[in-house]
């Protein structure tokens, strides 16, 4: 009953934090700080795929990595291919994850990070560009982290696998 | 314990029938998608409208996540110290005097310029107009080197134009919005620009290297004269960038017995990294071309295109510059 009110709240609440994390990409970044900054839109994605299956999809990676590609300025589709196919072993293992520790679901978040940066780095080499070195790498590590920040205080994935 | 369970398989039941379509058949359909859009991109170029407008929606946002640095930096300079803008206002009047000496120079330069020119039945040198902008942000793909300017399509700008700052070249428009354009620095992989070593005329194409902010001069014999701090400018024989403008420094020169070519490495003049005022450099009206200098009408028409202005023509201005550099102009012909 709880779960049912709480949805319509949700929705917005899910559109709210994509609009956030968006801005957040929007930010002038430059330099080092464009090198280690995480990916805001795939976190969020990432946390509710994970939090609410029902309500976030596959569907809704893609679109989200749309907005990323028009805010980037590549080759339009090739954000959405990477966030389609993370948000895809995100919900596969949906249900396995809600149950993990979140040091688990730490780990789990970055392995997702890299995927998604692993499918980037293909398909902007075949598209011409050239590898940078391994701090290319260095977002999913910072993502990771912002995630921890995120989970010190008081964000939960397994909210409502656990709340009775 | 029991109890617990049960109540966790309730919850997750409804969810279990609004999934619709597994999830491997989503992420075949939207991977399709998005393989197709990729194609549509970056081979077809069918997007360009679609993005332009979809630009337009995001440039409102744009501006309030420009906000903070925007407020941040404005405040800086409200702030800033009453002795330093003193001797900044100093240092711009010096500098305004010793321009306007040079600027009644090159007047007269430009009279006897245009008389001797007159007098040899040369072309006629273009004006060019250009228009001030400012760089928003920096290109968020770490894959290619591009800037954002607050000048597009309302301010008359025009994919292929040159973009140079107060020290030098820095780059070409590639895309336009209504509201913004984007710059491709010519530190990027995929932008070349035609130059000339200022010291003895020698024509060659200064390609990106992408990694690092410096410019390669690739397929150079061993054999070649170039030192090191040479200045390369441009020599204006692609019609883009007007003639003469300060590109880069050679920096280094590599020669391996293994390739008969010499590696050559140079660092670019203008702040291409540092700067935020540019200024867009018009590329001459296409009429005006005609007019002025005997261009087939092939030529002009494959200018005519947007997608032919990086790798526009070579020959049509080489009238006049040929008599620099036969050497050079051979090497160009065989290429």
């Amino acid at each position: 009953m709880r779960v049912n009110a709480m949805q319509p709240n949700k929705l917005q609440s899910i559109y709210l934090s994509i609009a956030l994390a968006f801005i957040c990409l929007l930010l002038p970044w430059s330099g080092f700080s464009l090198t280690v900054r995480p990916d805001f839109m795939l976190l969020v994605i990432i946390f509710w795929l994970i939090r609410a299956p029902n309500l976030c999809n596959v569907g809704t990676a893609w679109f989200v990595g749309l907005l990323v590609d028009l805010a980037t300025g590549g080759i339009f589709g090739q954000y959405a291919l990477a966030y389609t196919v993370t948000a895809f072993f995100s919900t596969s293992y949906q249900r396995r994850l809600v149950l993990y520790s979140e040091i688990q679901q730490l780990f789990y978040v970055g392995l997702l990070l890299i995927i998604s940066q692993i499918i980037l780095l293909i398909i902007k080499t075949f598209s011409g560009g050239q590898f940078i070195g391994w701090i290319y790498f260095l977002p999913s590590i910072t993502g990771v982290l912002l995630w921890f920040l995120a989970v010190l205080f008081g964000l939960d994935i397994g909210a409502r696998a656990r709340d009775d | 314990m029991a109890r617990r369970f049960n109540n966790r398989i309730e919850q997750q039941a409804p969810a279990f029938f609004v999934r619709g379509p597994s999830a491997f058949a989503r992420l075949a359909f939207f991977s399709a998608l998005s393989l197709v859009l990729m194609v549509a991109d970056s081979r077809l170029q069918y997007l360009t409208s679609v993005r332009q407008s979809l630009q337009t929606l995001l440039h409102p946002l744009q501006l309030l996540a420009n906000t903070p640095s925007q407020l941040y930096r404005d405040a800086g300079e409200y702030f800033s110290a009453h002795d330093y803008l003193l001797k900044e206002n100093r240092q711009l009047k010096q500098s305004v005097l010793k321009q306007d000496i040079e600027l009644q120079k090159l007047n007269t330069l430009a009279l006897e310029n245009e008389h001797l020119r007159q007098l040899l039945q040369a072309n006629k040198s273009m004006a060019r107009s250009s228009v001030a902008a400012e760089i928003m942000h920096v290109g968020r793909d770490l894959f290619s080197r591009k800037v954002m300017i607050n000048r597009g399509e309302t301010h008359k700008i025009n994919a292929g134009e040159a973009v140079v700052d107060a020290a030098g070249v820095i780059g070409q428009v590639t895309r336009t919005y209504p509201l913004s354009s984007e710059v491709t620095l010519i530190t990027d992989k995929s932008l070349a620009i035609p130059i000339q070593i200022e010291r003895n005329g020698l024509r060659a194409i200064a390609f990106g290297h992408g990694r690092d902010s410096t410019l390669d001069l690739p397929y150079l014999p061993a054999n070649v004269d170039i030192k090191r701090g040479d200045r390369l400018v441009t020599s204006g024989i692609d019609g883009v960038y007007p003639t003469g403008l300060a590109v880069a420094t050679v920096s280094q020169i590599v020669v391996t017995p293994d390739s008969p070519f010499a590696r050559i490495v140079c660092i670019p003049t203008g702040g291409v990294e540092n700067h935020r005022q540019v200024l867009v450099v018009s590329i001459p009206h296409l009429a005006e071309l005609a007019e002025s200098q005997s261009v087939t009408q092939q030529e002009s028409k494959s200018t005519d295109t947007k997608s032919a202005v990086k790798i526009l023509p070579v020959k049509v201005q080489k009238k006049p510059t040929a008599a620099l550099s036969g050497n050079a102009g051979k090497r160009h012909a065989a290429e």
